[in-house]
């Protein structure tokens, strides 16, 4: 037991590993590429940066699937009415608040879907090829 | 009872197979005489070509609390690991189903026992977080039935559609995990749990996470982000987080503490809140149980990268009960620094070294795998599968094995 425990700890790890996972997964993105818009990056706004400390930008993760349109055009839908419903002095708190849940809940959503997409790109064999190998021809990604 | 208690294996890994023919369901009793020790590989043996289902007809039920995404989902793909094998939705089902299986776990989501869908909810001015939204009956009559070994017809709620679809069969698995926003919410369903767990994000993490997910997302911005946690919060605050004080365990995560004034989301501070006397759960200590300890691993032995680890443990009131925290802050940048960490840290639930180092690794590209999330949801893991293994041996009448490590 104890030798196929080292054996299969010694495998997959690297330096890089960690490092990879921390770019890729964790909460360490306050600048983000935007996937639709192509090329610009997205500044934030000085005023919106919280605590006014040190606010160090970092921009991270360019790539990765770009969310289904038909769940993408409800998020951004459901932003603006949003905004509607929370600026109508007609309509109170709880709507207001209904409103962003449901802009939480699409989001949420967006998310998972972007997340299966990856999984399921992840399934191809082209890109499992491309992990092992990612100097081949058919594997470079070029900018444009 | 166990189905066939000829077995009495408290491995989760049994020789016993789920029921895989569809005419058989797991409620039918089959009594299984073979018995291990005559050798032989005639196990399912008979001529029959079914397979004898071996699992309790008791799923141990599981809870789990968090807010819309607070990485529940992680914690899933975690915890389903640990028990083995990968969970997937349901095969030929509704491709929007909320349920994921895999051999030994069903995982549903609670948004299913939604009682008002999307529209209804906006035509009420009512949050998914309020209770009113929710049917607790509902939830309440299934997750019993399947604690009592029935399969029931559960609603879906498409999260992309916003509607109620027609319902999908939920057959009783051996661990049963409800995860969502209420699992603790209604005193019923709360009675039911075996082990609960609840994830408490702070506001700050909340919002690093909320940005990371949705600032590429076209229509978000950071005022939209800001805007959808606020207009949440108060019911958040009403109906939400008051759940974490039945929890037998809190992950807590918070900013660091190792970079002043950090306010970047990147370094976390985590904390594992354990309650004690709870049943089949023995908290998990850092050198001496019960004493209060602050440790820095890094020095001599162990380089660590700035801006460090630091871990503290010791025992702790929460709510009014008696409770052990370990606290990570930092995160890990080389395997050495796991290993070191997980050789000091007992009461880990893992059946060999180094087990905790290797899950951690499996998965080395889920969130938080470098950092005090991931290691707190994988000891979890572990602790529930002890939990469960624990029970099942209870209920065959043979004393339980207890943890190698």
């Amino acid at each position: 037991m104890a030798a196929s425990t080292v054996a299969s700890l010694s495998v997959p790890v690297t330096t890089t590993t960690f490092a990879a996972a921390a770019a890729a997964g964790g909460a360490d993105v306050l600048i983000v590429v935007p996937r639709r818009a192509g090329a610009g990056r997205v500044w934030f706004p000085a005023a919106a940066r919280r605590g006014g400390g040190s606010g160090r930008l970092v921009a991270v993760r360019s790539s990765g699937p770009a969310t289904p349109p038909e769940i993408s055009d409800k998020v951004s839908e459901s932003i603006k009415q949003a905004e509607e419903t929370c600026a109508d002095d007609q309509k109170g708190d709880a709507e207001c608040a209904a409103a962003w849940d449901e802009v939480e809940e699409l989001s949420a959503t967006a998310s998972h879907a972007r997340d299966s997409l990856k999984e399921t790109n992840a399934n191809d064999p082209l890109e499992k090829y491309c992990k092992d190998n990612p100097d081949s021809e058919e594997c470079r990604i070029y900018d444009n | 009872m166990a189905i066939c208690s000829a077995h009495t294996t408290t491995s989760l890994r049994s020789p016993c197979t789920t029921v895989s023919n569809a005419g058989l369901r797991q409620k039918q009793v089959i009594f299984v005489t073979s018995n291990r020790r005559s050798g032989g590989g005639r196990r399912h043996g008979g001529a029959r070509s079914f397979q004898v289902s071996c699992s309790v007809d008791k799923p141990v039920v599981i809870g789990l609390a968090a807010d819309s995404g607070c990485g529940k989902s992680t914690f899933m793909r975690r915890l389903t690991s640990v028990f083995g094998g990968a969970a997937e939705p349901p095969k030929g089902g509704n491709p929007d189903s909320n349920t994921l299986i895999s051999d030994t776990t069903t995982v549903i989501c609670l948004d299913d026992y939604h009682s008002l869908d999307r529209n209804g909810r906006k035509e009420k001015g009512v949050t998914a977080l309020d209770p009113r939204a929710n049917n607790f009956d509902l939830m309440y009559e299934q997750v019993k039935a399947i604690k009592e070994g029935q399969a029931v017809e559960k609603p879906i709620y498409n999260h992309v559609t916003g509607l109620l679809d027609p319902p999908e069969l939920i057959a009783p698995p051996k661990i049963f995990v409800i995860e969502g926003l209420h699992p603790m919410f209604d005193e019923r369903v709360r009675d039911l749990l075996d082990f609960s767990i609840y994830l408490d994000i702070s506001d700050e993490v909340k919002f690093a996470w909320k940005i990371q997910r949705d600032m590429a997302e076209r229509g978000h911005s950071l005022e939209s982000i800001k805007a959808s946690i606020e207009a949440r919060k108060p019911d958040f605050d009403a109906f939400i987080d008051p759940q974490k004080q039945y929890a037998d365990a809190v992950i807590e995560v918070l900013p660091t503490q190792l970079i002043p004034d950090d306010n970047e989301g990147k370094v976390l501070r985590v904390k594992l809140i354990m309650k004690e006397g709870v049943k089949n759960f023995n908290p998990v200590y850092l050198f001496d149980e019960g004493s209060t300890i602050s440790w820095v691993p890094c020095g001599r032995k162990l380089t660590c990268s700035y801006p460090g680890i630091k871990f503290s443990y010791g025992p702790d009131t929460y709510f009014g009960n008696e409770v052990s925290v370990l606290e990570m802050d930092g995160q890990f940048d080389r395997l050495d620094e796991l290993i070191y960490v997980e050789s000091h840290l007992s009461n880990l639930s893992t059946k060999f070294y180094g087990e905790v180092t290797q899950q951690m690794l499996k998965h080395a590209d889920f969130p938080g795998s470098n950092n005090g999330t991931g290691l707190f949801q994988t000891i979890i893991g572990l602790k529930i599968r002890d939990l469960y293994e624990q029970i099942v041996a209870e209920r065959a009448g043979v004393p339980a094995e207890a943890a190698k490590v």
